[in-house]
């Protein structure tokens, strides 16, 4: 079996809608909007002028959900991972009114994580998810170039397989089926879904907001066998992107090299929450005397140090929560593939204490509790 | 400038001229320690080393074609907790240095028993072109510096005119090139600090066959080329400037402007003089209960997520602007490939036009906010024009 | 009035402890009225506004901000208000350079008990403002 989501979600009711599936999640989401039953959706929208860019965007109007309105729901494009800012919406409190909010598996998993964290709550969340075929990497969105790239996406989507230019965290990521959302759009493998789409309703509280659509129920099986293939495609793709990376410290020091400690991984990554983070703080803020040692002990320091440091401690310090979002890669301004390397430690972090970021609210994040017995090979 | 200076020279160039300077200085004890630039492990990119290890210098690059990491930030880093107890050189561009005086004004450097070395500066690669062909990029940046051809160069060093120790008399040393023939350059002190560490060294001087060189008219003809290429970089900057205010002025320009921004903060991170720990922007100041974000996208239709783009710019801008040394290393940092560098230095010029202050110029310039004259800027008060007077008369 | 302008102006009134809220308050003694669309924010020395503080509002809903404190030499801690002097040329400068209408911005010192003064402040600036407009940055939702 392999890692990440089971293949065999989905045995719950499914809504067949006669209308493509962009246009399904648009005139739903507008209907619950002007309904009244949701007073917000956190959707992907245009930003700027006609030439717009691409920006998360807490939508009031129905209007914005129609054919030419400004929110673009469904667009293969991350700009912020949506659990961080789900985070950022109800970190002072829960949402005193139901809010929709279209998310990828990952942006998924990062909320519930970091409900788990106290960095949020998940009351009046209204998720709707998709079966996820990636999405492209930032700098494809500068200066609305995302459009051209939107016929080839759609095309690799109803064929069930990945766009090669869309990133390779997404092309490695094994979690593309959203445990967890209230409704899910089936997206890859579906050849008609210019023409009709299919709605997997998993809660009954996606159920009730569901109904607002028209559309014949039907008790639909899951669909395994594209999912299946995708996976196997993408495990075969994340090993020789794993395989890609130095390790052992001379590996390390290589990377990290060009590293300029800016700590934009940090601040885009939707685990790391701290306020002030250990590595900004004082405790990282080294004293004359520091330097000196290091200069008389090795000849030669890095300046500012803690390089390699920051990026270990990183790890240890949210690599047991790490959804393979991939933000850290794109938002790097010296191209290091920080999210394949974060990713690689996480899972193997993940697969020793059987922990699934993400899957489910109520699994205890691993270093929050404890077996009396348990890794004795650790204690000598 | 005065005329306490030497003449450098090596047949391999100015570099390595430099270098074997710096070589002495270490093992005379004139310096316990170098800051310099040397390349990564990977050879992908330049760090700054702390170094007491001359063998290190081997790897070294005075003025390589990037600026990853803003010589300012570094030093200041090095010096926030308290001054160093050993003597020690920094190798840096004339705005690297301008930054680690403003820090230093702003508490968050210290400068004694550090002897700042500035270079002629032509400017550096775009950070994310030099990365994707590290070696083709060096060629190219060579080529043009040599030439002091700024055309491949940042936008920002495009514009700049803070180029050399004229634009940034708080340097200690000052190596020139521009202007000198090849393998020659000079070395003027700009500081009483300086002069003593020239005493100390004995840089050889130049003895050619035909004739024989005074410092007194290498040092006219460098004077000279720096003030008419400062004179022809004013200008390019000022009509960049007043086409790129065009550009973005308006809210339709400016959101446009700004519409790619993730909110990352880059810009703010690598920003020398940006040096909140915590940033009032990511502060629970801005963070507030889900009712206020739905009451404003309400009031507005949609609400940016997350909120305060705008505000994030222009407010970091209200914060540093006038310390900012127009360095460019926000631009480099933006994913979003924002001219974020040329929107600032524009910003930067006028706020501290308005103010009549130049940051990183003097230690013992004040920092214009916290300071003031009784009699200025009266064209902030707005005038009291009584046309309301006439109302008092009818309420009577 | 000629021109007859539609909207209602939102106005942040920034006014410090000691003169500025003063002269409100002898306005109020003295039964002057003042446009009701005006919001007064009290701190204590208009040297302690933050620059920040005149930025927000005008992002997320004012039409104008008014920043009034006592006059040159009659600040209660010596030399706040030549600070916020300072601070507010900065301001200005960043707004006008970017194009956003830098005289949304007023700077006006008005004394303890200068009531007449804070009065005509208050409906000359609302009057100025309902001539330039709504502020277009407040219906920008990609702000």
């Amino acid at each position: 079996m392999p890692e990440g989501a089971s293949s065999s979600a989905f045995t719950s009711e499914g809504l067949k809608i006669n209308r493509g599936a962009v246009d399904t999640v648009r005139e739903l989401l507008r209907t619950l909007l002007e309904s009244g039953k949701v007073k917000a959706v956190l959707a992907l929208g245009r930003t700027g002028g006609d030439e717009g860019g691409v920006g998360y965007s807490l939508f009031r109007n129905p209007a914005a959900f129609e054919a030419n309105g400004a929110a673009l729901p469904l667009l293969p494009f991350m700009p912020a991972n949506a659990g961080a800012l789900l985070s950022r919406l109800t970190l002072e409190g829960p949402l005193p009114e139901p809010v929709a909010a279209v998310v990828r598996p990952c942006e998924l998993r990062a909320s519930i994580e970091l409900a788990k964290l106290s960095q949020g709550y998940l009351d009046n969340i209204l998720f709707i998810s998709s079966t996820c075929g990636g999405v492209y990497p930032l700098d494809a969105g500068i200066d609305g170039n995302l459009e051209e790239m939107l016929p080839r996406y759609w095309q690799a989507m109803k064929q069930g397989t990945l766009d090669d230019k869309v990133r390779p965290t997404c092309r490695a990521c094994n979690n593309f089926v959203p445990e967890g959302a209230d409704i899910t759009v089936a997206l890859l493998g579906e050849a008609d879904l210019d023409e009709e789409c299919t709605l997997y309703v998993q809660t009954e509280r996606g159920a009730d907001f569901a109904s607002c659509l028209e559309g014949a129920t039907t008790e639909v099986k899951q669909e395994n066998k594209v999912l299946e293939r995708s996976m196997v495609q993408r495990d075969a793709f994340r090993e020789e992107l794993f395989a890609t990376v130095e390790v052992g410290l001379e590996g390390l020091i290589r990377t990290f090299g060009r590293c300029i400690g800016c700590h934009g991984c940090k601040t885009v990554c939707p685990i790391c929450h701290c306020r002030l983070c250990h590595f900004d703080s004082q405790d990282c803020e080294r004293p004359a005397g520091f330097y000196e040692g290091e200069l008389a002990r090795k000849g030669g320091l890095r300046v500012p140090p803690d390089t390699v440091y920051f990026q270990l401690g990183r790890m240890a310090h949210m690599a047991i929560s790490c959804v393979g979002c991939g933000m850290c890669t794109d938002v790097c301004p010296t191209d290091i593939p920080l999210s394949t390397i974060f990713s690689k430690v996480g899972a193997s972090a993940q697969a020793a204490f059987d922990y699934h970021p993400g899957k489910d609210v109520d699994e205890e994040i691993p270093l929050r509790t404890f077996e009396e017995e348990e890794f004795a090979q650790v204690a000598t | 400038m005065n005329d306490k200076g030497a003449v450098l020279t090596a047949e391999d160039g100015v570099k390595d001229a430099l270098i074997g300077w710096l070589k002495e200085t270490l093992k005379n004890g004139v310096f316990d320690a170098i800051l310099i630039p040397v390349e990564t492990p990977g050879g992908d990119s330049f760090a700054y080393l702390l170094l007491q290890d001359p063998a290190i210098l081997d790897s070294a690059s005075p003025l390589p074609p990037v600026m990853p990491v803003q010589g300012g930030k570094a030093l200041g880093r090095l010096t926030m907790r308290g001054r160093l107890n050993r003597q020690i050189a920094a190798v840096v561009r004339p705005c690297e240095a301008r930054a680690a005086i403003e820090l230093c004004k702003l508490e968050q450097a210290n400068l004694e028993n550090v002897c700042l070395i500035t270079i002629d500066c032509p400017g550096v690669l775009p950070l994310s072109e030099y990365l994707d062909d590290p070696e083709t990029s060096a060629v190219r940046h060579a080529g043009a510096s040599s030439a002091w051809d700024r055309s491949p160069m940042r936008p920002t060093c495009q514009i700049c005119d803070h180029f050399s120790i004229r634009q940034a008399p708080g340097s200690d040393l000052h190596i020139g090139t521009l202007g000198c023939e090849e393998g020659t350059a000079i070395m003027v002190a700009g500081s009483a600090k300086g002069e003593r560490v020239l005493e100390r060294t004995n840089p050889p001087t130049l003895e050619k066959e035909e004739e024989s060189y005074s410092l007194n008219g290498l040092l006219e003809e460098w004077a000279a080329q720096v003030e008419e290429m400062e004179r022809a970089q004013t200008k390019t900057r000022q009509r960049a400037h007043a086409d790129l205010r065009e550009a973005i002025s308006g809210t339709d320009r400016l959101l446009d402007l700004f519409k790619d921004c993730i909110n990352c903060h880059n810009c703010q991170r690598v920003c020398p003089v940006c040096y909140c720990r915590q940033c009032y922007f990511e502060s629970d100041a801005l963070k507030l209960p889900p009712e206020n974000y739905l009451a404003r996208a309400n009031r507005k239709g949609a609400l940016r997520f997350s909120p305060d783009t705008l505000l994030f710019h222009i407010g970091r801008a209200s914060h540093m602007a006038t310390s900012c040394v127009s360095c460019g290393a926000c631009e480099d940092a933006c994913p979003m490939d924002i001219p974020i560098a040329q929107v600032f230095s524009l910003l930067a010029d006028r706020a501290q036009e308005t103010l009549g202050y130049v940051a990183g110029m003097s230690l013992e310039d004040p920092l214009p906010l916290v300071t003031f004259e009784m009699d200025e800027l009266h064209d902030v008060e707005q005038p009291y024009v009584k046309i309301y007077a006439k109302q008092e008369v009818q309420d009577a | 009035m000629s021109e007859e302008v539609a909207f209602e102006p939102k106005i942040v009134y920034f006014m410090c402890s000691w003169c500025g809220t003063g002269g409100a308050e002898t306005a109020a003694a003295h039964h002057m009225h003042y446009p009701e669309n005006i919001t007064p924010s009290r701190v204590n020395c208009t040297g302690a506004l933050p620059a920040v503080h005149i930025l927000r509002p005008l992002i997320e809903g004012a039409d104008g901000v008014v920043i009034s404190g006592c006059h040159p030499g009659d600040c209660h801690y010596d030399d706040g208000n030549f600070r916020a002097r300072r601070r507010v040329a900065l301001v200005k400068s960043l707004l006008d350079t970017l194009g956003l209408e830098a005289e949304r911005v007023w700077f006006r010192y008005v004394a303890h008990g200068e009531g007449r003064r804070f009065v005509d402040t208050a409906a000359e600036f609302n009057d100025h403002i309902k001539k330039l407009g709504p502020n277009p940055l407040k219906t920008r939702s990609d702000t």
